[in-house]
């Protein structure tokens, strides 16, 4: 036990309370380890001065604060988003990309796609262990409106990297399934709403017709599928639906979803915003009704973006997600590569020409992770800028996304554009643990090659 | 896979509940290699398909 941890328990400052919203319990957390344990409410104020915690977590303390640390400043890139064009078929309301682009931009040529990926493979070899390939996820934009060069990188590449893609769904004809599942490339769909009337307050084709129809064929056709997810991003339009959507995934056998705030980076995100309390009831309500199809029929449907919550509670170095962790993944534990060539920290960023780190080609990948563009993402850290600083809870929510603290709120030392909703995401998520109901909300198998390295019960 | 410890399985004899009338500290961590990163908005459910 260090000489601080003795001096912060003796002070009783080691551990903060936080207010859970359960009948029984309260938690206290040590935010500079993401440590956290769940006490009796009554007697939340006495943590402090609890032996038996005290003396066990102290034997931890700096074990999980090295743990922490390295997860927050020891990785290398291991992803990349690929950007193959800047156009996209469709005009959703909360696009992040400027809409010049996605309307009349280019689309990266086949031969520099190929020369692109041969250089991120060489990259990712330099930093990756030798039995482990990097991820590669074709994103947007709509990638498939370059689907030649697309198809012609995944054949090229197989043996280098595991290739995803994030699809709007509509232009994923038979032969695009055939070809992409006979890959076995894990596919990504959007849907904002149970049905089309809600889908089209978002989500529609430049001269404003419906795609609902042909997400719900795509999704059809993936049915049984290995690999495959839908997101649904949340705005005022679709909020009071998030039910009747996990309804309509469930049914549908999707095996995940990603129930998504809307990114307010750009201005058009920002007027359907939901506010916080209202994204939480909403988001609650769908996860319990997650839970009650579980129990009804033994299938879950994973909320992946509440999954990776519950684990950087449980297992902060088990978590998938880099967006719910400062600083965020971006610009280092993965990175963009646009249209043009150039390397952005995330594509979030792709519409805000300040935050580019130059080309892939040209400069290559470790210029552009040393670069002034990419610093001012990552070292963007909750623990230097208030009201974060101060937070109970912020490694297990890292205030996201920078994109939008900087568009939105005027700085990378503000915080994000949900920062009660995540709050109350974490409430929940210790409700859960509280109840001992945290395992129905993962995956079988989550914790698979983790070690249990504090328990107390 | 570890069940999460559920403090509603752990009756306690009438005895031991009325001498222990707190609800006992839950306190769990579970610890790995962070090699399984991925991206942001993008699911990785499949840690072994990057191997």
């Amino acid at each position: 036990m260090s000489a601080v941890f003795t001096e912060r328990a003796a002070s009783g400052t080691l551990f903060r309370p936080v207010d859970i919203g359960h009948p029984v319990y309260a938690a206290v957390t040590d935010p500079q380890t993401a440590f956290w344990a769940l006490v009796d409410k009554t007697r939340v104020h006495e943590a402090n001065r609890d032996p038996a915690l005290l003396a066990a977590y102290g034997a931890k303390a700096g074990q999980f604060e090295q743990e922490l640390h390295a997860l927050r400043f020891g990785l290398k890139p291991s992803g990349v988003y690929l950007n193959p064009t800047e156009r996209c078929n469709l005009n959703c309301t909360y696009c992040y990309l400027p809409d010049t682009q996605r309307s009349g931009g280019s689309h990266m040529p086949v031969e520099t796609l190929l020369a692109s990926l041969g250089k991120l493979r060489d990259y990712f070899r330099s930093v990756m262990p030798a039995d482990r390939k990097p991820r590669a996820i074709f994103h947007g934009a709509e990638p498939l409106m370059n689907a030649p060069a697309v198809f012609e990188a995944i054949d090229a590449f197989a043996d280098d990297f595991v290739f995803g893609l994030q699809t709007n769904g509509t232009l994923l004809d038979d032969a695009a399934l055939d070809f992409l599942t006979s890959r076995n490339v894990s596919i990504g769909l959007s849907l904002d709403g149970p049905v089309a009337g809600i889908t089209d307050a978002t989500r529609r084709t430049w001269g404003g017709k419906s795609v609902h129809d042909k997400v719900l064929r795509s999704m059809e056709k993936l049915r049984g599928y290995g690999s495959w997810s839908v997101i649904t991003t949340c705005t005022t339009e679709n909020l009071p639906y998030l039910t009747r959507m996990v309804e309509l995934f469930h049914a549908h056998e999707v095996p995940t979803c990603m129930l998504n705030t809307v990114r307010c980076t750009l201005s058009g995100a920002r007027g359907i915003k939901p506010a916080d309390g209202d994204m939480a009831t909403a988001l609650f309500a769908a996860l319990d009704r997650t839970h009650e199809l579980y129990l009804e029929t033994g299938r879950k449907l994973m909320v992946a973006n509440f999954a990776n919550i519950l684990i950087g509670i449980l297992a902060p170095t088990a978590r998938r997600l880099m967006c719910d962790i400062s600083p965020c993944g971006g610009g280092r534990a993965f990175f963009a590569l646009a249209a043009d060539g150039s390397l952005y920290p995330c594509s979030e960023f792709i519409g805000l020409p300040r935050f580019n780190g130059g080309s892939l080609l040209a400069g290559g990948v470790e210029a552009a992770l040393d670069s002034a563009a990419f610093r001012e993402v990552t070292t963007r850290d909750v623990d230097r800028f208030s009201p974060c600083s101060d937070c109970a809870i912020r490694h297990f929510c890292g205030s996201p996304c920078p994109a939008e603290a900087f568009e939105m709120n005027g700085g990378m030392d503000k915080i994000g554009a949900f920062c009660d909703f995540y709050k109350e995401q974490v409430n929940y998520a210790l409700r859960l643990i509280a109840d001992g109901k945290a395992d129905d909300y993962l995956w079988d198998g989550w914790d698979e090659g983790t070690d249990t390295v504090f328990a107390m019960s | 896979m570890s069940q999460i410890v559920n403090p509603s399985n752990q009756t306690q004899p009438a005895t031991a509940a009325q001498a222990q009338p707190f609800a006992p500290t839950i306190a769990i961590r579970k610890s790995c290699n962070p090699d399984g990163i991925g991206l942001s908005h993008y699911v990785l459910m499949d840690r072994k398909a990057a191997k």
